[in-house]
């Protein structure tokens, strides 16, 4: 095909004339309201019980604004995962590069004290160039290969993090990374830290921002094409669609919203060090993808909310929970006394949250909210994917 | 577009491992004599005593990688699954050695041979039994209800599967390191050109006897053939009479029995366990699998022992804190020249 | 025991968890409140206040968290400040069975949040230590790390000052340890090396993480101006599995010394035993605090696992006196005595530093508790400043001490311990005080 080729800078030009025209569009202001009535509501739930007793307003409404940061990297996986059907398990490695981005741009180390909004439009842009270069060479690979690749790559930077030391100082990390400044907006110059309020609203927007730009791109012509490689790369080849570009978009794009949560988790925490984006990150991000519902924007944010929040509150809470229903101990035949109230429940909590992802998992393989048109090729794919199996006939043959 | 192959045949993957094994043998000698300003560290007689350690070390901690690998391969093979709780089934095999070699009373190196071989099989087979059972149980519960699911979904159950295994022997055995006793007492056997540790020995043939007869089972029973044809066509097995979730259950049951033989291993060679090893090492497992070509047997082997070698010569260079990044690097420039591994079979655009 | 294990059975459900149950108040807290509220004398009702624990509670991290946070329970059930009832306020920073800065900081915010908390124990962690000083900096909330180690935490380390962790209130601290820190550590394993063990020649290695590595560059750097030779510098990632091919290659360079900074639980006492196994035991080993974790009867500690191939040539040091007896309060043996009556288990090596956080705070507290006149933002405040103030000596459980202006503490003792075969445990060599006695 002669034409494919071109086809990718029309893909781009769609996009930013795209972006460009956001601005007052309809649906732009359905994810505003949605947003602005959830981000009003989820604070009240600090005076519901039982969750008025795991911690004041503001207790909840930090560890919301740090629920906003997976929120971003699950929305950004679900463009590479959900839209374009390309197994990421390193997606962590964006976010520390977001995160380190702003360590880079906002702190004593290199002495630069650039705004965090400018950092914020860095980060992003930064981590699409490493998207794009991780991308280049290895997209022409099959599914699971890709993923191996990218778990790879997740697990080489921060190993790099770690033992460049002259340029990252190694495991000590990054200290003393400035405040986002809001220049008097509300009364607020430099981010208090420990007000959650300015940090709550800032990820709202930055989410708000990414929401309607991913709404944008499923819709337009890069977003079909990348429907059309997920179905069927060859066939989408054939159309005329340059699946290498397209491809890179999509990763590019995802990498590009990690890197806005690497940048705003980063300046929230005011330290970045390599031990915070190891792959169990990337696989937490991929089990919010997936049992959101993949390809679903809103369905991936919510997965990402509620196992953000199993994983930092209610697991946490549990104890203190049952502990607060007073059960009395009541007899077992075979264990004897059990006395629920004085199991620790801390110690199993990923006992707990293990069960949590099979059970979900069993009961909604879909994942929760599962877009009905994509519920039905997801179906597809899973039936394609044993003729896939073909391939690796060889699997045992060849032994 | 199948590559020209070239005329060697069939003697091609020997000729080649042979290769392989010479030059990876020059290279940790060459890292061994050198040391860290560039200079000459130590005599050449020295030097090649030392390499032959190293290289005896890389071969026995790629041993223990490949009887990892194996099981991954074969569940991707037949299922396309990667199979992330297979890391901590291998865990789950090393603390049930250490329950049987502790349970037995075994606090150090066995001097009677007859009681050592009785130990050895003991260890072995219920460790192997015990994880093939536990696989099984597995596959049954987290996967098999997913086998139509969107391909992703399983993944997630995996990954939900291994945070359990964990956790369990993490409360109910032991939160760090658990020390097992090594029964093969460990002396020096010359074999005339080189010398070689008895349990280094005895974990090389073991893994290679266990793969010799993995290769055997697939190729030449009947249950072996029905494995093939699931990987296959899953539906035409079945129309064809093949009992596709006995042929699945079986095939979990062998890959996990060898994750328990592993575990086994790593008592023996590394003398210890801890409820985390499933974790990086059976990340470091499934590098391998796939850098030999995932679902292909030989290929596993072959990654396992590539991935020991990138290990001990990161570090007889000095620079063992990069192995990690080494070995991905490693991985991510094969994929790029051969994209289906080592060993895969190049799929071309047939997509 | 060190170990808070939990036998193989499943009557374990039913064991009531002393001090970790959850984030609120702990049985042995409420038993503390009871003892102290009876002895009110101070007249009208007595105030409620906490004292918060941050630590790691879960995973594989949890031997390190629970007997230090037994330690705070058990100080507050042994002393009483008048007029005051105090319950603790636990907080747990694992993530994923590993310790996690971001947690740690908004388990600091948490703390901060809760207006009955005046003062914090921990964390244990110094990356973790990081990304919580910016926290309770601006909240005023006074905390004391029983375990902190690096120096960049208090003082200028690697170029970057500590005032950038401080960006609310660069010249108010809010952050004290009572550990001396790996400067000094490093500079007695260099000591050890080549003055006690008489070798000319190290390998000196690390786990790669902040501990480890700051330990043994600080080593390494000392033991070449003492006049060694390092003869090779080596970073053994904590995930290793296989030690073999680094125990081979220190066979390949046959040093007087090998060095590793790290702790138990990246594996070096798979490596002394790997040594062991490869005919190595006659080179001296030694380690910082990270290996002192108890004698070869405790699970899991560098001791059992070491073997017992265990050589009268293995050194380690601890960061602080090797035991301080005086009236006012319980040598490190009554501490041990009292601390295996109230929770079964031998106490950790941060249980006395976590006592002595906590004998601090009720210092201050009984010296300031009646000047804020019942208002716990006041009373906070003035808790922080006391502590910030270094004019204030302290006798607690690891001596008399003060802390500086940057908040470390003033004693500047390591202590100094060898292998004994016959007890199968550390035995107490000999005490430096690098205040008094620095290296050079």
């Amino acid at each position: 095909m002669t034409d494919t080729r071109r086809q990718s800078p029309s893909g781009l030009r769609a996009v930013t004339g795209r972006i460009g025209s956001i601005a007052g569009h309809h649906q732009s202001l359905t994810i505003l309201v949605g947003l602005a009535l959830v981000g009003a509501l989820l604070p009240l739930i600090s005076a519901v019980p039982p969750f008025s007793g795991f911690g004041t307003q503001k207790d909840w409404v930090g560890g919301f604004a740090d629920a906003g940061v997976f929120v971003l990297l699950a929305v950004g996986l679900n463009v590479v995962v959900g839209f374009a059907g390309l197994l990421d398990l390193g997606y962590a490695a964006f976010f520390a590069i977001g995160a380190y981005t702003y360590a880079y741009g906002a702190s004593t180390f290199t002495g630069l004290q650039t705004p965090f909004w400018i950092m914020l439009v860095a980060g992003a842009v930064v981590a699409a160039v490493f998207g794009i270069t991780l991308g280049a060479p290895t997209l022409r690979l099959r599914g699971d290969y890709l993923a191996i690749v990218t778990l790879g790559f997740g697990e080489i930077v921060p190993v790099v993090a770690l033992n460049a030391d002259t340029y990252t100082r190694g495991t000590n990390g990054i200290v003393g990374l400035a405040q986002p400044n809001a220049y008097g907006l509300f009364g607020i110059t430099s981010f208090p830290i420990t007000n959650p309020w300015p940090w709550y609203i800032t990820v709202l927007g930055i989410i708000a921002i990414a929401f309607m730009i991913l709404y944008r791109l499923e819709d337009s012509r890069l977003g079909r094409a990348w429907v059309a490689i997920r179905e069927d790369e060859l066939a989408a080849a054939s159309m005329g669609i340059n699946t290498i570009s397209t491809k890179l978009l999509a990763f590019a794009i995802g990498a590009s919203t990690s890197g806005l949560g690497g940048v705003f988790y980063a300046a929230k925490l005011g330290v970045v060090d390599p031990t915070q984006f190891h792959f169990d990150v990337s696989f937490t991000v991929l089990a919010m993808v997936v049992l959101g519902g993949m390809g679903n924007i809103w369905g991936v944010a919510v997965g990402a909310f509620v196992i953000f929040e199993i994983q930092h509150q209610g697991l946490k809470q549990l104890g203190a929970f049952i502990q607060s229903l007073n059960v009395p101990v009541f007899q077992v035949p075979v264990l004897g006394s059990v006395d629920l109230g004085g199991i620790n429940f801390l110690k199993f909590q990923f006992l707990l949250y293990g069960l949590a992802l099979v059970a979900m998992m069993l009961l909604r393989p879909e994942g929760l909210f599962p877009s009905r048109q994509r519920r039905h090729e997801l179906h597809e794919v899973a039936e394609e994917s044993e003729e896939a199996a073909e391939d690796t006939s060889e699997a045992v043959k060849g032994a | 577009m199948s590559r020209p192959r070239p005329s060697l045949g069939r003697w091609r993957l020997p000729v080649g491992a042979v290769i392989a094994l010479v030059v990876a043998f020059l290279i940790i000698l060459f890292g061994t004599l050198i040391g860290p300003e560039g200079t000459i560290q130590m005599t050449l007689g020295r030097g090649v005593q030392l390499a032959e350690t190293q290289y005896i070390n890389a071969l026995t901690v790629g041993a223990l990688y490949a009887l990892v690998a194996l099981g991954y391969t074969m569940v991707y093979g037949i299922i396309e699954l990667i199979n992330f709780a297979h890391g901590d089934v291998w865990m789950v095999g090393s603390f049930a050695s250490w329950w049987v070699i502790t349970s037995l009373g075994v606090s150090g190196p066995i001097t009677d041979p007859v009681w050592l071989v009785i130990v050895l099989i003991l260890a072995f087979s219920i460790s192997m039994v015990a994880t093939g059972v536990l696989g099984v149980i597995i596959e049954r519960f987290a996967y098999r209800p997913l086998r139509n699911a969107p391909r992703l979904a399983p993944l997630i159950t995996a990954i939900g599967v291994s945070y359990i295994l964990e956790n369990l022997i993490e409360n109910l055995i032991s939160d760090s390191i658990v020390t097992i006793p090594r029964p093969i007492p460990n002396t020096e056997l010359n074999l005339g050109l080189f010398s070689i540790g008895s349990v280094n020995l005895f974990v090389i043939i073991m893994a290679v006897a266990l793969m010799a007869a993995l290769h055997l089972f697939i190729n030449r029973t009947r249950l072996g053939r029905a494995m093939r044809s699931t990987a296959a066509d899953r539906d035409a097995a079945q129309l064809m009479g093949v009992n596709i979730n006995q042929t699945i259950a079986v095939t979990f049951f062998i890959g996990s029995a060898l994750a328990g033989a592993a575990g086994v291993v790593q008592g023996l060679y590394l003398g210890y366990s801890q409820f985390q090893i499933g974790f990086y090492g059976g990340l470091r497992a499934f590098t391998a699998a796939v850098l030999g070509g995932i679902g292909n047997t030989t290929g596993a082997a072959i990654g396992g022992f590539v991935i020991g070698f990138l290990e001990v010569t990161c570090n007889v260079f000095g620079y063992g804190k990069w192995s990690e990044a080494f070995v991905f690097a490693t991985l991510v420039l094969v994929l790029v020249f051969r994209p289906t591994g080592i060993l895969g079979q190049q799929q071309g655009d047939r997509a | 025991m060190k170990y808070a294990r939990v036998g193989a059975s499943l009557a374990v459900l039913a064991v009531v968890a002393s001090a970790c149950s959850g984030s609120t108040a702990s049985p042995a807290a409420s038993a503390a409140a009871s003892g102290a509220a009876a002895s009110g004398a101070a007249g009208g009702p007595a105030i409620a206040v906490k004292v918060g624990i941050e630590l790691p509670m879960t995973g594989g991290e949890a031997p390190n968290g629970v007997p230090t946070a037994n330690g705070v329970a058990l100080a507050i059930s042994q002393i009483q400040v008048p007029g005051f009832t105090i319950t603790i306020n636990q907080q747990d920073d694992a993530l994923n069975g590993k310790h996690d800065p971001n947690t740690g900081a908004k388990n600091m915010q948490t703390l901060a949040n809760d207006p009955q908390v005046l003062f914090v124990v921990g964390p244990y962690n110094s990356n973790v230590a990081q990304a919580e000083i910016p926290v309770s900096n601006a909240a005023g909330l006074m905390q004391c790390s029983p375990a902190n180690t690096n120096p960049g935490l208090t003082q200028t380390w690697g170029g970057v000052d500590p005032k950038t962790l401080r960006p609310t209130n660069p010249d108010k601290i809010a952050y004290v340890r009572t550990a001396t820190t790996d400067d000094l550590q490093g500079a007695a394993g260099a000591d050890i090396a080549f003055n006690i063990a008489k070798a000319k020649t190290a390998y000196v290695a690390d786990d790669t993480q902040t501990y480890g590595k700051g330990l043994a560059d600080v080593m390494a750097a000392d033991f070449a101006k003492l006049g060694g030779q390092v003869v090779k510098r080596d970073g053994i990632p904590d995930s290793t599995q296989d030690f073999t091919s680094y125990v081979s290659s220190v066979k390949g360079l046959n040093p007087g010394f090998v060095y590793y900074g790290g702790v138990t639980t990246s594996g070096i006492g798979l490596f002394r035993a790997e040594m062991a196994n490869q005919g190595l035991a006659n080179i001296p080993l030694g380690g910082g605090d990270g290996i002192s974790d108890g004698a070869a009867s405790v699970p899991s500690s560098f001791l059992q696992i070491a073997g017992a191939a265990g050589d009268p040539n293995t050194y380690s040091t601890t960061a602080g006196p090797h035991d301080v007896a005086s009236d006012s309060t319980p040598s490190a043996t009554d501490l041990a005595t009292s601390y295996k009556a109230k929770f079964g288990t031998e106490p950790g090596a941060y249980t006395a530093a976590a006592y002595a956080c906590t004998q601090v705070f009720l210092q201050a507290l009984k010296d300031v508790g009646a000047s804020a006149g019942g208002d716990l933002a006041k009373l906070r405040e003035a808790i922080r400043a006391y502590v910030a103030d270094p004019s204030h000596t302290y006798n607690t459980a690891l001596g008399t001490f003060s802390f500086d202006a940057a908040g470390d503490t003033s004693q500047k003792i390591v202590s100094y311990y060898t292998f004994d075969p016959s007890t199968k445990d550390w035995k107490f060599l000999q005490q430096r005080d690098f205040s008094k006695n620095p290296l050079q």
